[in-house]
This record gives structure tokens, sequence and C-alpha cells, in this order.
């Protein structure tokens, strides 16, 4: 019986493969370098109007590190100003409409990047091994996450390496207070640029980083003159931050954002079981849960990925990144809380190995 | 001049070979005594033979050794390391000519690679030797020709051979195969020749022997398609299996990797016109599971027609990584390597084995005195490291690279 549910949904796409699985056939798949395998890294770069998103791009496109780079600009506007900017810099260039990418233009994005990959392939556009997206100011990332989430068929050529927010000391304040948009820009980030510090005063930028470590765990950089290491936009972002809990919600307007690690590693099929009833609870109010599971039945670490109620499919890697070996995810929700989650994996795991014979679960 | 395309690789190095970056297909890593890890390249044309390469820092290599060769109208191409010992092939451009055959080299003192014996395979109808396998230091497996060897069509002038190297200054064969109709004086009607700009022999290339099927010789035997012989009794090799697909296809199956793992066979073609005129040459993906009767299910993604076909010399498929079975090589069950000429090298994640998919390429730009105007990448060869070292063939020498896929 415990075969009919450990059967796993996310094994089924390695269906056809499975007649030539070999004798060590890993449960997800070949195991990858990094989280992203053999994928195209997508940089989305958000962050409001005016913030330095487009000095942000053109310095990177100007260093060494950022040469085949393809840029998708996303406008808001009647003419595509941040698209001639960076024409210059980069040898494929695309602009997105008009609009906004969290809504009209979002199947748009999906077509773009289809586009830019079927050009790739023919040789209609030069050699690119990124893509860089600009988004306009306006852009609420959370159907942006949900595009690759949900589109199987971008998620195979493409995978969102990191959400970058790019948050201006002089109006970044005032836009975090203000602009639901703003807030959750930061909260949903993998990595926060502060620009323009130079034109702000000093006290005005601690207290912008203080906001921001009051709605992020993500790591911070500083940009100098609009510019900061290459390597913060481009490295895949694979360390999680010892264990945090965001959740006032004087600050947060009711974001929360935490990190929980679990020490023994866990059975695929029981957290796949916890993941469910979450998802099946509460779906719409897990804005992002990522992370690295040490499961049982895996040799390196299983990558996770969540939005709302739907996962990218997990991919186990050769190796951890770090000495680190536990289990260990970051969630960011709305209004859920560290407590009720903890206890629902440590539930989870409980019914699943209390009196079983065998707590490993049999796979056909 | 174009830019190098790259996905998923990272160039380490480039030596152009100081001159002299004509690589053919034979490529080997030896470790030196004093620990120093060397490539042996053998060259795709005169003047020179072979050669070495230090890689052990393989973002900085250095030539150690390089060999002339005796004749003009003779080439090497392909060779092969086992410890000290190196096989070296020698066709001439002629039937009838010297010298023809293999050299086995003392390779112990790297700068000084000191000959032990010449095995002769000249003969009338014979150009000798135009690749060899040579994996356990015991037998050398080859397509070459002999002198008592007279082929009903002068383009099946070569056949497979396995000579014992024991004794590697006394060489002996212990057995041969050829394709039955081939030989003159065979019983069975020689084979129906492929069309005329297509018919480049029945004769095998690559003559691939695993430990893991001792008893089996994998053969891309040219316009005969791929074979599998029972090499059991080396003395009477017996076939297996024969998959044939030309025509349709245009001829010059090139090289069989076994997938063991996985019943899976890799096969390519080797493209031998220029600017297209026989695509497709292709990688296929066959179904070994019943190995008397080998299934192609896939063909990996060809770098694209529109883009390759004008820019010069060759496009199309030609070697594989062939997962040798050395300590100093890498295994993989799941990734091809495959180099295109001007597509560059390619790397297809074969997890699904019904849709490769493609996870890397590295097309450089084309080196500055190529002839052609175009990269010519022709081989390949993976270190334990996971170091990938890959040739071009008229001038570009040597590339090295990280995968990062």
């Amino acid at each position: 019986m415990s075969g009919a549910f450990t059967r796993l949904k996310w094994t089924s796409e390695a269906g056809p493969g499975a007649l030539f699985a070999g004798s060590d056939a890993p449960l997800f798949g070949r195991r990858q370098r990094r989280p992203r395998g053999p994928r195209l890294p997508v940089i989305a770069v958000t962050g409001f109007l005016g913030s330095g998103k487009t000095t942000l791009i053109r310095a990177l496109l100007d260093k060494p590190e950022g040469a085949n780079t393809a840029i998708v600009v996303n406008e808001y506007g009647e003419v595509g100003i941040d698209n001639a900017l960076l024409r210059s810099s980069s040898d494929v260039t695309v602009l997105l409409g008009n609009g906004c990418l969290c809504c009209n233009i979002r199947t748009d994005l999906q077509e773009t990047l289809r586009e830019l990959f079927a050009d790739r392939c023919r040789g209609a556009v030069p050699s690119f091994e990124r893509v860089v997206i600009e988004t306009s100011g306006l852009t609420d990332p959370g159907p942006v996450l949900q595009t690759f989430a949900t589109d199987r068929g971008l998620g195979r050529e493409f995978y969102l390496q990191a959400l970058v927010a790019v948050v201006d000391a002089v109006s970044g304040e005032g836009n975090l207070a203000r602009m639901p948009e703003a807030r959750k820009q930061v909260a949903l980030a993998d990595r926060i640029v502060v620009s323009k510090s130079d034109l702000a005063d000093r006290a005005a930028t601690v207290r912008l980083l203080e906001r921001i470590a009051s709605l992020s765990a993500a790591p911070v950089a500083i940009a100098a003159n609009g510019e900061i290491a290459a390597s913060f936009l481009l490295d895949e972002p694979l360390a999680t931050r010892q264990g945090f809990d965001i959740v006032d919600p004087r600050h947060t307007h009711g974001l929360c954002s935490f990190s929980l690690f679990f020490e023994e590693p866990l059975s695929w099929p029981s957290f796949e079981q916890a993941m469910a009833v979450l998802t099946a609870l509460r779906g719409p109010d897990l804005l992002r849960v990522k992370g690295f599971i040490a499961v049982k039945e895996c040799r390196g670490p299983v990558v996770v990925h969540f939005v709302q109620h739907v996962s990218h499919p997990p991919v186990e890697l050769e190796d951890w990144p770090d000495g680190d070996r536990r289990s260990r995810l970051v969630f960011i929700t709305r209004g859920l809380p560290r407590e009720p989650v903890a206890q629902l994996f440590a539930s989870v795991a409980a019914v699943t190995t209390a009196g079983a014979a065998d707590p490993l679960v049999h796979y056909p | 001049m174009a830019d190098t395309a790259i996905w998923n690789f990272r160039q380490l190095a480039h030596h152009e070979l100081d001159g002299f970056g004509g690589i053919g297909e034979g490529m080997s890593i030896q470790i030196a005594k004093d620990g120093r890890r060397i490539l042996w390249l053998a060259h795709e044309s005169a003047p020179k033979n072979f050669t070495a390469v230090d890689v052990s820092d393989p973002r900085a290599p250095k030539i150690v050794a390089r060999a002339d060769l005796p004749q003009s109208h003779m080439r090497s191409n392909s060779l092969e390391t086992v410890g000290d010992l190196m096989a070296v092939a020698y066709q001439t451009k002629e039937q009838g000519l010297q010298p023809a055959g293999f050299e086995l080299f003392d390779i112990s003192v790297p700068e000084n690679p000191r000959s032990i014996c010449f095995f002769d395979c000249s003969g009338p109808h014979s150009r000798g030797v135009h690749q060899l396998w040579f994996a356990d230091g015991e037998y050398v497996h080859m397509s070459s020709g002999a002198a008592d060897f007279t082929p009903t069509h002068p383009k099946d002038d070569q056949f497979y051979r396995i000579i014992d190297v024991k004794n590697p200054s006394k060489p002996v064969e212990v057995g041969r195969w050829w394709l039955p109709g081939t030989q003159q004086g065979d019983s069975e009607a020689p084979p129906v020749r492929h069309p005329e700009g297509a018919d480049t022999g029945f004769r095998p290339h690559n003559t691939n022997v695993y430990p893991e099927r001792p008893d089996r010789a994998y053969l891309g035997y040219i316009d005969g398609g791929m074979v599998i012989l029972d090499i059991s009794d080396k003395a009477r090799p017996k076939m297996v299996a024969r998959w044939d697909y030309h025509p349709p296809y245009h001829g010059f199956t090139h090289t069989v990797v076994p997938f063991f793992d996985r019943n899976l066979f890799v096969v390519s073609d080797e493209c031998v016109r220029t600017e297209g005129a026989d695509w497709p040459k292709l990688v296929w993906i066959v179904d070994g599971r019943t190995e008397t009767n080998p299934v192609p299910i896939a063909t990996c993604p060809l770098p694209p027609l529109d883009h390759y076909m004008r820019k010069g010399a060759r496009y199309g498929a030609h070697n594989l990584y062939e997962n040798l079975p050395k300590p100093n090589a890498w295994k993989s069950d799941h990734i091809v390597l495959a180099t295109y000429f001007n597509g560059g090298l390619r790397a297809y994640d074969t997890t699904n084995p019904y849709q490769p998919q493609e996870v890397g390429y590295f097309v450089p730009a084309p080196p500055e005195r190529a002839p052609s105007g175009a990269i010519q990448i022709n081989d390949v060869f993976v270190d334990e490291r996971q170091v990938v070292y890959t040739v071009d063939r008229h001038v570009g020498g040597l590339y090295t690279l990280e995968m990062d896929f």
C-alpha cells in the first residue's frame, strides 16, 4: 500500500526514461551540480521607478562577468527609454511592450522567453547564457515567481535564479511605508541592492537598512555609483542565513518570513505530505518557500521551491553547498507564522514513522 | 571575427600548439612517474606525428614533446596510452605505401618517447591503420588493412584486427573480422555501394572494447552502420548485431559508445563533406535492451543548420567522448559529449533517452589562420578531474574547459 502514495508526482516527468534508468537511478533525475542544473539562469531585477535598476544592469553588462547576457526590459510608459539605454550594452535586448509584468504582460514574458530560447537554438540571436529581466517599477514580483513555477515548458529551459530588489536610499523608506508592491519586492527578494546612498544622508540609509531587515533576511549590498560586485547579482544564492523570524506586523503589514532547520534527514513522503497539507490549507499565503532538504532516500540534498500551491520539480544536487547537512527551509508568507508550520512538520513526521515496521517507505 | 559561443562550459585555456594546431582523433592521458599529467595528441596530418602537452594545470598547458612523421604521405590521426606504453596509428595517403601500421613507444620519459617496435600492416591494397583502441595494455583493436587482404572494392581496404601486444616488442595478430562480401573470395555478395559522393567504404572506424563486456567489440562500420561482434574467441569474432541505416542516411558510422548500465548505445556519424552537403550527420541514441536488435529511439539536436551550414568547412557530427576504461578518464552513463566540426563541442543529457536535451556548447571563435575561416572541432576527451579537452582539426590546437551543467 505504501507504494500507492510514494510514487511521487515529481518523478513522473522522468517516466519515459524509466526503461533506461540504470541501477543507480536517482529519485529526481540526474544529480545536478547546482539548483539550476543546466538551465539558463534568469535574474529578475525589481525596484520602484527611478530606483536605479537600469544603471545597475548597465554596470553589470560593462563588466566581463556580464558578457553573454540577454536583457528583457519591461517598461511602463509610452517610450522605451531604458531599452534604448541597455541596447548599446548587450547583443540581445528585448523590449517587452508597454505595461506591467505582473498583470497584462505576464504571458508576454512567457512568450518572449520562449522566443528567445528558440531564436538562440536556431542561431537567430547571438549566443547568451543568462537572462536579466528589468521589471517595470510597479511590478508585484509574485506573479513573476508564479510564471516560472507554473509554466513547465519555460521551467525546462529557464531557472529563476534570483529576484533582486533595488531600493534607493532617497525615496526607498517612503515607498516601503506607502506602497505594498515595494514591501513585497523586498520581502520576496533573494538579494537586495541599496542604491543612491551617496545622495542620501547617512542616518536615512541606516534607517532604510533597518527597515529592510524588518522585512527580509536576504543579503543586502550597498551600491557605489550604481555598481556592485557582479557575483552579488549573478551567483546562485545557496546559503541560508541562520535561523530568523520576521513577524512584526507593525512593519511587515502581515508579511512573515522565517526559516526552519531539521536536524535529522526527512523521508520524502513525509516532507511531501507536510507540504501537501500546507498548500491545501494555506496555499495562497505561501508567497515563497525554498530550501535544501536532506532526504533519506537521496544521496545529495534536494532543492525545493514552492510558490503558493505550486512546486518547482525538485532537483537533487551532487553535494551539499557547505558543511551544514541540515535541511533548511525559508518561508515567506502572508500572515502564517513559524510555530504552526513547525508543528505540522513534526506531526507529519511522527505519523509517518510511528509504529511502522520499516520507517523508510518502500518504492515500487 | 565571430565571437566564441559558450554555454555551461568554462574555458580554462587555449594553446595553438605553436603553429601545429591541427589535431586528429587521438587524445590520451598519461600520469608520468613524476606525477605530471601528460596529454598525448595525434596530429591530423603531416608533418607532425604527435605532441605531448603537460596539462597538470589545465589553465596553463605546456608542450613537453613533439615528434615528426618520417614521410609526408602519411598521418598518425589516432593514438592511445596505457601506463607508459603508447600505440600510434600510421595510415598512408594511398594503398601500397609505407610505413603503414602502428608503432609502440615507451613514454616513461615523456620528453623522450622511445620506439619499441613497429607493427607493419602495409600491403598492395593497404593504407595501414586509421584508428586504434588500446585500453587494457594487452590488445590493440584497430581498423587496418593487411598485406594478405584484397578487398572486393578498393574503398573497403580496412577491417577489424586484434593484435596481442602483451610482449610489446613482438606484437602478433590474434583475430580479424570483415563485413562478409568485402574480401575477394568471400562467398557472400559484396555490399551494395552507396550513391556517388556518399560511397565512403564498408570498413570500421572506431573499434571499442570495454571491461564491462570483454566479449564484445562495438564497431562504427562507416557505410556498414553499427556492428556488434562477439569476441569471446578472439580468433573467430562473430557478428551479433548490425544496425544499418543507410541509405536513406549518408553513411559513415563513426563511433559506438555503450551506456552499459542503461542498455543504451550512443552512435555518431562523421560529416565528411563541406557546407552541409551530407547533412544530416547525427548522434543517435539506440535502445540496446535486445542486443541482437538495436533500435534507434532519438537523435541529439543538431546545431542549427541555417546558422552553421555556410560557416565554412564541415558541419555535422564526428567524435564522441568514449568513456575510456582507464583510471584517468571520466565516466558518465548520462552525458554525451560530441564534436560537430564548425558546430563546436556539444553536451547532451540523456536522462530521458527519447528526448536528449542539449545542456551546453562550446564553439570557439575561428582561429586566425583557419584555412576555411571556420573552427573545426574534431575530438574530445575528459579526465577524471572532469577537465574537458577538445581540439581543432586544422590550426586551433587545444582548448581546455570545465563542465558547468
